[in-house]
């Protein structure tokens, strides 16, 4: 079974926000809420300026998973972390343990009250049936269902967003550090949302061949 | 009682003070990453290390998309106290909250319950020696037994539905089901953000109409020195309206424990005012973990009120106390009293005469 994961290419993210637009749109993403974001690293300074697009990382170990009191999240076949509203009771705690900060609360009423959580579901929609209305008007498209992958990641103009299986991704990358003539193939990053390579994992294969 | 109090009290303490000062250990920080980040572009292009250490700091960059912290790549870095490593914030508080908060506090108000269970089921309740003579004297103004009932029962609400979000999903998801449990939750949520307010207002009143006589006197290291024969069928020193046990629940249950939970949990409870992740989880810690030791100090309230000491629950209830066990329980202020030296709480039922 693949492992889903996403990518951001620093060296070809040039900030146009198109991720989160095509997000908003495809999803229908409650208001006050977005999902992506892209953030500016050294903004305006020549030589040093790096941008990043980042929305839930679907994380191995997920700490919005570990918290939830009402255990409300589980994980896909394809490694993609989703949620049930139906569940949700708006306590924030994914919130505070989200390191990327993305789950996000609509405000349900007066004093900053929580509506129930909303964050990037890889496309992939939620526990309804897949493609269903209800699941729509919830979780957004189910693109992942329509075998497609998540629109962030397609609108993309420079691919510097990339989503899918994680090993095909990782050859992509892969390819394009080995071009660019960099020593060593790490995807920096990675660390903080996958955590190290399981124990006696062989590397994986080298790439067949120029598919950049 | 007393050295747990003590103890209680002095955890608190601690935790207020070390929880601001550990809770932000940045790494060695570049003084000036931007200038390495240009040069390391010349010499090693394609290599952002001094960007991703940058990242990891935690500070805010540039975002496009409005929202509070919108702009930070990654939470930063924090350690909460007893934890070997630094770790990403919200990765600290999990470990913390999932970890020791759960499981000490979980046994500790197993290990509450269980002391409660053995001395009510081995000692029996506290007994009144003598008789009851029928005379009642006017114990709590129909002011003070509301100001005790309001705060009480929304404590009781706020401790429960703490309880359901904190140790619900061990205890009762497995026997519920989800969305029993999801239910169940969200109403639990709910009673938490709405009865907060009335427990917060009623808890400045009662901590301000109860101070005058819960003020520290001269027998109250006696009393909590040797009252502890009261639970194997002896008497217990004499004491002013209020015992030297009743003044720690006060001071140090009432109004450092539960200021401590309100001023927390009033943080939490208005995330409108742009505190920040950090702030949150902080504050989250402090009102969990005081929040815990006072349910389990208020369980053991809750049982000398109730069935623990015989005719101690109808003093709150009904505001009068028989002759007898006010010279029992608190032989000083029997005195005063009768005497006249203590005037008659306004509002009381009238004394009964026979």
């Amino acid at each position: 079974m693949a492992r889903m994961k996403f990518l951001v290419d620093a060296e070809r993210c040039i900030e146009c926000n198109g991720c989160v637009t095509a997000c908003k749109n495809e999803n229908e993403v409650p208001w006050g809420v977005n999902r992506r974001k892209v953030v500016t690293i050294n903004d305006g300074v020549v030589g040093a300026e790096k941008s990043l697009s980042v929305a839930c990382m679907h994380c191995s170990d997920a700490p919005c998973m570990a918290v939830c009191p009402v255990d409300c999240f589980y994980r896909t076949d394809d490694g993609v972390v989703l949620h049930d509203k139906d569940l949700c009771i708006g306590c924030g705690y994914c919130f505070y343990a989200c390191p990327f900060g993305a789950p996000q609360f609509p405000q349900a009423g007066a004093f900053g009250l929580r509506g129930k959580m909303d964050k990037c579901t890889f496309c992939a929609g939620g526990p309804e049936a897949d493609r269903s209305d209800a699941e729509f008007k919830k979780y957004g498209r189910n693109r992942l269902a329509e075998g497609k992958l998540p629109a962030c990641a397609e609108m993309c103009s420079t691919k510097a967003l990339l989503g899918g299986d994680g090993d095909v991704i990782a050859d992509i990358y892969r390819e394009r550090v080995a071009r660019r003539g960099v020593k060593g193939a790490e995807a920096w990053g990675w660390g903080t949302a996958y955590g190290p390579p399981p124990k006696g994992a062989a590397p994986a294969a080298a790439p067949a061949g120029g598919k950049s | 009682m007393r050295t747990l109090s003590r103890m209680t009290g002095w955890l608190v303490l601690a935790l207020a003070f070390a929880l601001p000062a550990g809770a932000q250990q940045q790494p060695a920080a570049d003084p000036d990453p931007i200038k390495t980040q240009q040069r390391r572009a010349i010499e090693q292009p394609g290599n952002n290390a001094p960007v991703w250490r940058n990242v990891q700091s935690g500070q805010p960059n540039y975002a496009s998309i409005p929202g509070r912290e919108a702009g930070v790549l990654i939470q930063p870095q924090a350690r909460f106290p007893g934890q070997d490593a630094i770790a990403t914030a919200g990765e600290a508080w999990r470990k913390f909250r999932n970890g020791p908060v759960t499981v000490y506090g979980g046994w500790l108000i197993v290990v509450v319950c269980a002391i409660i269970a053995g001395i009510y089921f081995v000692q029996g309740p506290i007994k009144v020696h003598e008789q009851p003579t029928g005379r009642l004297l006017p114990r709590f103004s129909v002011a003070e037994r509301w100001a005790h009932w309001v705060m009480g029962i929304s404590f009781c609400v706020l401790g429960a539905t703490g309880l359901i979000m904190l140790f619900g999903k061990h205890v009762l998801l497995p026997v519920f089901g989800y969305t029993l449990f999801a239910w169940l939750s969200s109403l639990a949520k709910n009673l938490h953000n709405f009865v907060a307010p009335l427990f917060v207002v009623s808890l400045v009143v009662f901590i301000l109409m109860y101070l005058k006589d819960n003020l520290p006197e001269k027998g109250d290291g006696a009393w909590l020195a040797t009252s502890w024969r009261m639970f194997t069928g002896g008497k217990q020193p004499a004491s002013g309206r209020f015992n030297g046990g009743e003044k720690v629940w006060y001071w140090v249950g009432v109004v450092a424990m539960c200021l401590v939970v309100s001023a927390s949990g009033l943080v939490l409870l208005f995330p409108n005012f742009e505190q920040l992740r950090t702030t949150m989880q902080q504050m989250h810690i402090i009102h969990v973990v005081s929040a815990v030791l006072v349910t389990g100090f208020a369980l053991a309230h809750i049982y000398m009120g109730t069935i623990g000491v015989e005719g101690a629950y109808g003093n709150m209830r009904d505001g009068v106390t028989d002759e007898a066990w006010a010279k029992e329980h608190h032989a000083n202020w029997y005195q005063d009293v009768k005497s006249g030296k203590e005037a008659a709480k306004s509002g009381a039922a009238p004394q009964t005469q026979h």
